[in-house]
Order: C-alpha cells, then structure tokens, then sequence
C-alpha cells in the first residue's frame, strides 16, 4: 500500500495551531503524506477536503471547547458525501469527560494533551493498515549464543565431535565480544568470548559460567516491533536497533518480559530472504 | 566612577521626590532576623553599573520605576470571561472583592474575529473562551456597577479592537465618566495574529491602518488608554524560544511605531502609551533576565533610533501571564507550583502586571476555585516572600547579568535579521517568524519525547490513575440565549441610524486618510452589531487567509 493520507484540519473559529502543526510534521517524519487545511474550516469544508484529497484518516484539532458541536458536525457532513468510511480522530484540549460523548457520536479516538506523536503516529498506521498489528511472527532462530571463556578452546566441540563447519569469526568491539559462526541447518550456534573485563559475557560468566546465553530470532520489522512492544510496554534493552555481527540490526528483550530468557531480535540488511 | 555617581545622586533625587507623594509601603523594610533591606543593592565599584543604570533611569536594566515594588505592588490582573455578559459581570466583581486591582476581559472567538453571534461561522463557539459580545448593550451588562474612572480594564482584542475600544469609551460616557480618566489597555497587536495566535479579520495593510488611526484617536481623546499591548506571550506559547519571544515582539513594536511615524505621528505623542506583553516560562533565571535585557533593548531602540526625547517614550512597560502551555492536564495540581515559580520570575524581572494561570486551564476555563488560588499565588509572592521589599533582587548576579547580555545579544541578531528581510510586516507575510517558531515548537516536542527535557506528571514521574477535578462548563444554552438577546437589539434599535452610520463608516474606509475611529464610535453607539461593522470593513479591505 501506498503512503497513508491524514488530512489535519482546525475546525471552528480557533486560532491554536502548535499542536497541529507539531504532528502534522511528526506524522510526515513517520512517512506519512499530511494535508493540513490551515484556520477556521467549517466541517463542510473539511469534509469536502477530506473527500477531494482522498485521505485515509481526518485529525481534527481543537483547544476552544467547540469540539462537543463541530467534531459531530464533521461526521455529518462525511455521511452526506458518502464519505463516514473515513476515521475521524481528534485531538486538544477535551475534558476527558466528553470523550465518551465524542466516542459515541463515531470519533474513533480521542489524543489529548500530553499524547506522544509517536503513539499518534502508531494508532493510525494500525488503524489504516491493520496488517501492521498481526506482524509476521519471526522466521526462524537465527542462532542461539553461547558463552564461552574461551573460543578455541571451545571449538572442537562443535568442529569435531558434533562436526559442524565453521563460517567465521569476529570481533564486535561495540559489544566487547569475539563471536564464533557454526552452521547448523537453517540455523547458527554463536560463540561468544568476551574481548575484556567490561564485556557483558564477561558478566553472565562471572554470574551463571559457560552456558546458554541468549536465542536470537531473525525477523524483518525491527524497527516496526520495537515501537511496538515499547507500546505495549514489554521491557526491552535496546529501544532502538543497533548494529550486530554479520551486517545485521539488532535489539534485545529484557528476561523479564520473557520468562527469564534473553532474546535477542536481529534483522539482516539486504539479505533478509537469506 | 564620576558617572555613575552622578546617575546615583540623581536615582536618589528621584526617589525622594517620588516617595513624598507615592510613600513606600512600610517606613522600614526587615528580614525576619530584623536586617534592613535596602531600596537597593549595587556595587559602585564596578564600572558594568553603567549598562545597567539605576532603576527608573535609562536603560531600565532594573527597573521603570525609581522605587518599584517598595511603593506599589504590581497590578494584579486575572484574565476572565465566559458566557454571557451578565454571568462574566458576576465574576469580575467576585475577583475585585477578593482583592483583584485591574480587569482583564477574555472575549469568544467570534467576537475576537468579528463575528455575531448568530453567525453561522460562531456555532459552537459563543461564549467558550470569553465573553460573547454582540453589541453595545452586552458591553453595558458586562461592566454594570464598575467604576470606570476607578478601575483599569484590559481587553484582549485584536482585529475588532476599535469597534471594543468604541464600546468601552461608550459606556464610559454613559456613566458619566469623562474620557481622560479612561484606563486600560486593547491588545490591539495584529501582527502576532498572523505569527502565532490567529484571530486576524483584514490583510497587514489596513490592519496598519485601524491601529495608527486608535494611536492618533486616543492620544487626543482617551490620553490614558494603552492602546496597544505588543504580545510575545503567544508567540512563546505556539512554541517559540526566549530570545525569539522577545525578538519577534521587539521587531513587531518597531514595525508599528515604523508604521504611526509614516502616517505623520511624533513618537513622543504616542511611544508612551505602547505596552508590551510577555510570557513568564520555565527557565527560572532565562526569564528573569529575559525581561531584564527587553527593558533594555527597547529603550536604546527607541532613544537611539527613533530618537524619542521624553523619558516615558523610552520606558518599557509590560504585563506578564505565566505560561499556559506549560501546563500539564495530569495532576493538574501541580500547576499552581509551576505557576508560583513563573510568577515569581515575572516579579523579579519587574512586571507592571500579571496574571496567574489557573491550576484547571489544560483542561479547561477555570473554576471559580482555581481562579482564587491562582490570585492567591500572587498575593503570597507579593506580602509574604519579601521578594518585592528590594528593587530588582536579581541585579549584580553573574548568572543572570550574563544571561541579561547574552539574550540582547541573540535578539540583536534576530532583528538584523528581520530587518534585512524588510521589517516585521515583510517578514510576517513571508512567514519567516512562523517557521522559526515552529521548527523550535517541533524540536521542543522531540525532546519532550525523549525523555531529554522532562515534564514532571507528563513524561516522568506519572501516576497510573489520574483524578479528575471539577471543570468549569458553559452552559450550551447560553448560545441560544445570546442569539436571542441579539435578535431582540435588532428589533429594538433605530435602524436608520444603523445605517446611516455604517454607510458613513463605509465611505470614511475608502478614503485613506480618514481617521475610522469617529464612525465607528458612532455606529457603535447606534447599536450596529460588532458583526455588521467588521462586515462593512471586510467589503473595503478584504480578508486576510494566510502567509
């Protein structure tokens, strides 16, 4: 589908336009194309906005407690062009006891003040775009980490008595460890040692010894399924996608959201149908 | 060394003739350990005096006033009005009884755009964020039983602040008041309207115009009135930054005195009865010195500019109101704390008035509770902190004394700025000060997002169940009633005069030299609709849609 199409629209005599402009801009900085109608429309004009620019969502913003007569108005005048498809959510200064009478008459939802952009930005991609809720489960382990004192020691191990080959080895100074690459069907083991004393396996070692470290699961939304678990407020290490082994993106999940194990997310660049 | 003890002698000489007439408010201020504290601290010694000057004397870095709060508190100005002419009349004499100095009427949107209320552009608007005015009879209603010669209103109203400046001074005649004892201020700042607070009605040029022939009408008639109040305070609220705040004010005071000296004014007629407007924000130390360093600039521009020769020409004199959008609509109470503080820093930069926002005003107009404690907040700073026993508590501090420079500094190269574009109205068609107040607003929401700059309630420190208080409701009747009320003047007047005079205001429009005041008192006093005169000014002048 193509980008999503949000018309923003100041209903009424109201002269604030701080806030429509910040997420008018916000809404564009997360791809999406934003029609903003300026001052004083009346909702006949908006919705004729709405219909001629074939937009996908109407964000309404008001600060001067018009919204109980002009946010109803705007659904109207959608029904007479035909038009009550299309999501109206509104945004201001509304006491949160209208909402319930805003919801009733067919606004989809209400963003007041101290609402981020990013969960604005959110809401309507998964209202426009439901595909983007149910996201693909991850496709495979990419690997499962292991961490060892030592790598060569640690290899014959997997080479020769389990007889795996071994695709390479690299340092990732970011994150203080060597790892080690061993096939194994669609899937890896990663040998981890830590690089000094500060490596974060140089931690688990010092806590657990030798053992299990973490399963990462390759997917191809990184970036998508972190705003998404901050959202629903799994507990996550990484907020954003760093840079892991191999030209891949990465993040990992806190134990805790995940019953004591670490998981790690990882994305590979360019090679995602690997 | 010489100067300044000569600018010392002649602070001194001010004072006491000052006190002799205005005494100061105790004989002896004192610590609670029984110190005295002196009218003023400052260090001789040092030659950076000079920059500063004393207060009341050029260029005003401490102060306009030779003795500031030592002899009068700040006016105490709350910002009211809601519904109905009569109930917003309730509630502003509920606030002088509790103690409040001064009015200050908050009008509906369709007045401030010059709509009546039975427009079909007013629906759901009459009444919400002010006082709805139709015609001169709510005016009547709204300051029934208020002295006029007595109390000092302030109107914030800006397209149509002529046909509301007519109405007042009409009233004022019906109370028998003669018109040079006439006190207040219209807003009557259009080109912030455009920048950042948008009820314009008529493109720049003509609103130039209904702004030189107030200048040239008061000056005259009502020598009292402010006739204009140069607001930075929305233009911080659509997001701007300190300095940008009191640049963009700066530069749009100049673009209006550029424009009174053009129509053939002499600043010294009317550079006194300018007034100025700012926002008291977070930064506790940037906002004092903010107001410190626009004391400053302003007097060197209009001295060493404009060449104004009479002291009151040079002096900047400004009403301050905390920041509304730096309220937060969870836990509202926390607000009165924000508040306290903004407050405080307007009072340390030396405000002449202000209004506390109320703790309910993310969320809503303010309850008649809310309103009290906000009052309240200025009257404990004011009789219980001590803050005001010393003049500019602040001066000499090498935090602030920086920051002073550092801000006129900034300033200075945002009006060269403006000044390369063309000027201020250049640069507000342009829409050069918008996006530079809008990219900062975004910046601001970014951080905000972040978690960099933290919003106590907002982004940290949050309760998981908020409390909903009490909020204030017009009632939806009211807009009927107002309709009502309107369609009964209609009938009532004489409506040959009506025309007569509209039709009158009509030709003086086209003529550009006639000064439009008189017809529009005029029409005024006819009973012709707030709507009925803006309409005939929009046939003639047109209607502004945006940069």
């Amino acid at each position: 589908m193509g980008k999503i199409r949000v018309l923003v629209a100041k209903p009424g005599l109201d002269g604030h336009d701080r806030g429509a402009l910040v997420i008018s801009q916000a809404l564009r900085d997360h791809g999406m194309e934003v029609i903003y109608t300026g001052l004083r429309q009346s909702p006949a004009q908006i919705a004729q906005a709405a219909v001629q620019e074939d937009v996908d969502v109407i964000g309404l913003s008001s600060l001067s407690g018009a919204h109980n007569t002009l946010f109803p108005k705007v659904l109207e005048e959608l029904s007479k062009r035909d038009a009550a498809d299309i999501p109206v959510i509104g945004g201001g200064v509304i006491p949160s006891e209208d909402i319930p009478f805003l919801l009733e008459k067919g606004v989809k939802n209400i963003f007041t003040s101290g609402s981020s952009t990013e969960a604005l930005a959110n809401y309507i991609q998964e209202l426009i775009d439901p595909k983007t809720k149910e996201m693909i489960p991850p496709k495979k382990i990419a690997h499962i980490g292991i961490a060892v004192k030592n790598i060569d020691h640690a290899l014959p191990f997997y080479t020769g008595a389990l007889g795996l080959s071994l695709e390479g080895v690299e340092k990732v100074e970011t994150e203080g460890v060597k790892v080690a690459f061993l096939k194994i069907g669609e899937s890896r083991f990663e040998l981890l040692e830590p690089l000094d004393e500060n490596s974060p396996i140089q931690g688990f070692l010092d806590k657990k010894g030798e053992g299990i470290h973490h399963i990462a699961l390759e997917v191809d939304d990184i970036n998508k399924r972190l705003k998404k678990y901050k959202s629903e407020n799994i507990k996550l290490i990484n907020d954003e996608p760093k840079k892991g082994a191999d030209n891949s993106e990465i993040a990992f999940i806190h134990p805790q959201s995940a019953n004591g194990v670490l998981f790690e997310l990882c994305q590979h660049l360019g090679r995602s149908e690997d | 060394m010489k100067e300044s003890t000569n600018n010392k002698a002649k602070w001194e000489d001010q004072v006491e003739s000052i006190i002799k007439r205005f005494p100061e408010r105790k004989e002896k201020f004192t610590t609670s350990s029984d110190t005295e504290v002196k009218r003023l601290y400052s260090d001789e010694s040092n030659e950076e005096i000079h920059k500063l000057g004393y207060p009341g004397q050029y260029p005003y870095t401490r102060g306009i006033q030779p003795t500031m709060y030592r002899s009068r508190f700040w006016t105490m100005r709350q910002y009211a009005g809601f519904g109905s002419a009569t109930e917003t009349n309730k509630r502003f004499r509920y606030l002088l009884d509790q103690g409040q100095t001064g009015l200050s009427v908050a009008f509906d949107l369709p007045t401030q755009i010059g709509y009546d209320s039975d427009d079909v552009m007013s629906e759901g608007e009459v009444g919400k964020v002010g006082v709805a005015i139709d015609t001169l009879h709510d005016m009547e209603q709204l300051l029934d039983q208020i002295p006029l010669d007595k109390v000092s209103t302030s109107m914030t109203i800006n397209a149509p602040a002529s046909v509301l400046l007519c109405m007042y001074i009409a009233v004022g005649e019906k109370q028998g008041v003669s018109l040079d004892k006439l006190t207040g201020t219209i807003q009557n700042d259009i080109l912030k309207e455009y920048i950042a607070r948008g009820t314009y009605i008529y493109p720049p040029k003509p609103s130039m115009r209904l702004i030189t022939n107030i200048f040239e009408y008061c000056q005259e008639h009502v020598p009292k009135f402010n006739t204009i109040s140069i607001s930075g305070y929305h233009i911080r609220e659509a997001g701007s930054n300190a300095v940008q705040e009191v640049a963009f004010t700066i530069a749009n005071g100049m673009a209006y005195v550029d424009a009174a000296l053009e129509s053939g004014l002499d600043i010294d007629a009317f550079a006194s009865r300018l007034s100025f407007f700012f926002n008291a924000h977070n930064n506790f130390f940037e906002e004092i010195a903010k107001f410190r360093a626009a004391r400053r600039i302003w007097a060197k521009i209009m001295k060493e500019h404009y060449k104004a020769k009479n002291s009151k020409s040079w002096k900047m004199r400004f009403h301050t109101q905390t920041g509304g959008s730096t309220l937060t609509a969870q836990q509202p109470d926390n607000n009165i704390v924000r508040v306290t503080l903004q407050a405080l820093a307007a009072v340390m930069g030396g405000t002449q008035s202000l209004h506390t926002n109320s703790r309910d005003e993310a969320l809503s107009l303010p309850t008649e509770s809310s309103a009290r404690i906000a009052l309240r907040t200025q009257q404990i700073i004011a009789n219980e902190s001590g803050v005001a026993d010393t003049i500019d508590p602040m001066g000499g501090s090498y935090y602030v004394e920086e920051l002073t420079d550092q801000i006129e500094k900034e300033v200075n190269k945002y009006l060269d700025r403006i000044s390369e574009i063309g000027g201020a109205v250049q640069a507000v068609e342009e829409g050069y000060m918008q996006r530079e107040i809008h990219q900062n607003a975004y910046e601001t929401q970014k951080k905000i997002e972040k978690e960099e700059e933290v919003i106590v309630g907002l982004n940290k420190f949050q309760l998981d169940e908020e409390v909903n208080p009490d909020l204030l409701k017009v009632d939806e009747k009211l807009e009927k009633e107002q309709v009502n009320n309107l369609e009964k003047i209609r009938k009532q007047r004489n409506q040959d005069e009506v025309l007569k005079t509209l039709a009158e205001l009509r030709e003086s429009a086209k003529n550009k030299n006639s000064n439009l005041i008189p017809y529009i008192l005029a029409a005024v006093k006819a009973y012709a609709t707030l709507g009925e005169i803006c309409n005939v000014l929009r046939d003639e002048f047109g209607e502004y849609t945006g940069a």
